[in-house]
């Protein structure tokens, strides 16, 4: 999933629509990410193209509102509530995700998975 | 030659003309051969994906791969067209001899024709030299012109591509590392290898704006022209329309824009270039400088192409038999189970010795040297006998086979006369066999010396602490020490001195052989407090910080305390890092800094005349080399609950150094 500058990105990409859970104090989604535009793309175990700077989810907790709602450990966010991802850096994703006034994100992800099926079903 | 071309090219059309879709389903229909009717759609199916991926992708590297497997597949279709087109032909042919013989003709051939075994050829290592000139080569300005080169490999109907290699003039060789392996090729097999070439350029300025337009147009097609083509492309339509638009569509490249791979090169090899070993072979090369494909070549290929057959690798009879050597007691039969592989029989006690790889009792070679015969009735026995005669050394040795029945005899007789018939076909391939190794199914993926960053070629040991640059200066000073009778001491060594007047401001920065990344680079001046604040400040350094490296402050505690003007130098008294961390700490009065990086912080500033102990002392060089280890877990793994969020100030001086770190590749819970 890689890109060239000035042009535009395409992916197939799944809307995942995510309740906020009320835990003590704090308003939690339930999974973790990693990556940003500041961070080392290289180690990122999820990404195909090793230069991809997006971010990814990297783990999802069991049973929580991320995994109830769909979402999927390796996926590449790509918007949070119409917020693009794709060009952000790591503090700046986790400040979209963790706005205290919202507690519904409605996120945009991809996978491998998608694009392939979307292949399959073209051939 | 210009006239074998234009005959291909006849031939090519002339198939074109005579087949399209419909009529190739009818002959593979009506041939009943329905494994080359999946070939064709499968290859027809291939086709148009890579048609629509070329006319989607925007990558020009897509571009060039989708129109090298739309190569590949409009030459394999070609191939199966073209031998559909001869099934036909000898199917009319046995048609029309069976009517006019109004014989059975079911064995087509002469019963005494025999057909050599089948065998796999494998290509591989494939490299051809480049010829640059001299000054293409050097020229270390300018654009690189580079081309995109890949190979066809074709034998009979079996046609493999290797990958594409980008070629530039910093190449001197084109490698291809695939390795190519043809399942069943007659000992007449010819391999043809084609090597096709497509310039890329990188800068689209002239020839850019045509062809963005040329690729608009094609797949915005007119109303009429898009019905016919979708048509065309529908593999079930039966509409008798559809003739001119599948021949269309069959045409190599006609109907599709994109980047177009032109023949470079080409040469073909068979069993006489069949060799254990890499050789080298002649090039016939097609276009010249002017073609915007051309890529200077040397003129010849370099490759293994090795071949084995299946007599040698295959068991090409078995069965049970009595062995007698001659010479020995007539009655001494041998009962074995005889199994013919290669050049050699190999005899075993009982069948399941050799299902279970037991070691055969005795092997008997089946070489060009050897002589077989059927003997002479033997009067002991009803059957006749086969002998076997080989020139072991200088000895002359016959062993005598004898079967159980008639039958089984002159099966025995006709595989040695069909071996002998195959190793007379493969020649030197039977000599040896030859190894040849599959590709494996995944590539191994490449490991990350292409992927890391500069920070990974850093080796950084937990160990390899300002600790070792104060192992290095004691070493130092104590060959100094002899030297420095004369009082010539470095200018560092001011800084362990009680020396309250000097102003001198040694750098350290020189004297930091090892790890430049840890020591600050900005002066230090000299030390201006008195010992028991300096201790102090120690104290809670040591407190402070919980590294697994704090036994060495903690140790170098004890230095400090001790009057250093007597040279009295153990290792331990030098302890630059707690002199440093203090320094800082004082210096900066609690603003944390990363201060492992040299370029983004200077650690020291001006120290203030009078010192304040600072508690909050956590960034002393020690801990920093615990901040990778930390960093890569910052905030979610340090607390066994998932949900809770570190808190403690001390965590988030850690985090924030972690998150500095550009080595880490952080994680955050949300």
């Amino acid at each position: 999933m890689s890109f060239i500058p000035g042009q535009p990105v395409t992916a197939v990409v799944q809307r995942i629509e995510i309740r906020k859970l009320q835990h003590g104090e704090h308003l939690i989604l339930g999974f973790s990410i990693g990556g940003g535009i500041d961070q080392d793309p290289g180690q990122n175990p999820f990404s195909e193209d090793k230069s991809d700077k997006g971010i990814y989810v990297t783990r999802v907790t069991p049973g929580g509102p991320a995994e109830v709602a769909g979402l999927m450990m390796g996926d590449k966010v790509m918007q949070v509530n119409g917020w693009d991802m794709t060009m952000v850096t790591h503090d700046q994703a986790r400040k979209r995700l963790t706005k205290k006034d919202e507690d519904i994100v409605r996120l945009l992800v991809t996978r491998k998975s998608l694009e392939q099926a979307v292949r399959h079903s073209m051939m | 030659m210009p006239m074998d071309r234009y005959a291909d090219m006849e031939n090519k059309l002339r198939i074109l003309e005579d087949l399209n879709m419909m009529y190739i389903r009818q002959i593979a229909l009506s041939l009943q051969d329905s494994d080359i009717q999946k070939k064709i759609d499968h290859e027809i199916r291939m086709r148009d994906g890579a048609c629509k991926l070329l006319a989607a992708c925007s990558q020009r590297d897509q571009a060039l791969e989708a129109a090298k497997s739309l190569l590949t597949c409009n030459t394999r279709i070609m191939a199966y067209m073209s031998e559909l087109q001869r099934m036909k032909e000898a199917q009319v042919m046995q048609r029309v001899a069976r009517r006019s013989d109004g014989t059975r003709s079911s064995d087509a051939g002469p019963m005494d024709d025999r057909l050599p075994c089948k065998g796999k050829v494998a290509i591989s290592d494939l490299r051809i030299p480049l010829m640059w000139k001299d000054t293409e080569y050097f020229k270390n300005k300018g654009e690189l012109h580079r081309c995109a080169v890949f190979c066809l490999l074709q034998v009979g109907g079996e046609i493999h591509d290797t990958d594409m290699v980008m070629v530039d003039r910093t190449l001197t060789d084109i490698c291809f590392d695939n390795t190519i392996v043809f399942s069943e090729a007659s000992p007449g097999f010819e391999l043809r290898v084609e090597l096709y070439s497509c310039c890329s350029e990188e800068d689209y300025s002239a020839g850019s704006a045509p062809r963005k337009l040329a690729s608009k147009l094609s797949s915005s097609l007119g109303r009429s022209a898009g019905k016919k083509l979708r048509v065309a492309m529908d593999p079930g339509a039966c509409s008798p329309t559809s003739n001119g638009g599948a021949v269309t569509l069959l045409l190599p490249g006609h109907a599709v824009a994109g980047p177009k791979y032109h023949l470079l090169a080409h040469t073909s090899l068979s069993l006489s270039h069949v060799q254990d070993s890499f050789r080298t072979h002649d090039l016939s090369i097609s276009g010249n400088e002017d073609c915007s494909y051309w890529v200077p070549l040397y003129g010849s290929v370099c490759c293994r192409l090795a071949a084995q057959p299946h007599c040698m690798t295959q068991q090409m009879m078995s069965g049970c038999l009595k062995v007698k050597q001659l010479g020995g007691d007539p009655q001494s039969w041998t009962n074995v189970y005889g199994v013919l592989k290669g050049t050699n029989l190999f005899c075993y006690h009982r069948q399941e010795d050799m299902e279970a790889n037991v070691e055969p009792a005795f092997t008997i070679a089946i070489n060009k040297e050897t002589r077989i015969r059927a003997s002479e009735k033997d009067p002991h026995s009803k059957a006749q006998s086969i002998c076997i005669s080989n020139q072991y050394g200088g000895e002359e040795v016959t062993h005598t086979l004898s079967a159980d029945s008639h039958e089984e005899t002159h099966r025995w007789m006709e595989a040695f006369w069909q071996q002998f018939y195959d190793m007379s076909q493969w020649k030197q391939c039977c000599d040896d066999l030859m190894k040849i190794e599959l590709p494996s199914p995944r590539k191994p993926a490449l490991v990350t010396s292409k992927q890391g960053s500069l920070y990974h070629e850093i080796v950084i040991d937990t160990s390899d602490d300002i600790s070792t640059v104060t192992d290095i200066l004691t070493r130092r000073m104590q060959e100094l020490e002899l030297r420095s009778q004369l009082g010539t001491s470095p200018p560092w060594m001011s800084l362990f001195e009680e020396s309250p007047g000097g102003p001198r401001t040694p750098r350290l920065a020189r004297h930091s052989p090892r790890s430049p990344h840890r020591l600050p680079h900005s002066p230090l001046s000299p030390l201006r407090c008195p010992w028991p604040g300096l201790l102090s400040s120690d104290a809670s350094l040591t407190s402070d910080s919980d590294s697994p490296c704090s036994t060495s402050p903690c140790s170098r505690h004890r230095g400090w305390a001790e009057p250093l003007s007597s040279p009295r130098f153990r290792p331990r008294t030098l302890s630059l890092d707690a002199k440093l961390s203090t320094l800082r700490g004082r210096g900066y009065g609690g603003v944390l800094q990363c201060s492992c990086q040299p370029p983004s912080s200077s650690s020291l500033g001006p120290i203030p005349a009078q010192c304040v102990p600072q508690a909050t002392l956590s960034c002393s060089s020690s801990t920093s080399s615990n901040s990778s280890s930390e960093g890569s877990h910052s905030p979610s793994s340090l607390d066994g609950t998932p949900f809770s969020r570190p808190s403690s100030a001390r965590r988030s001086l850690r985090n924030v150094r972690a998150k500095l770190d550009p080595r880490n590749w952080l994680q955050s819970q949300v």
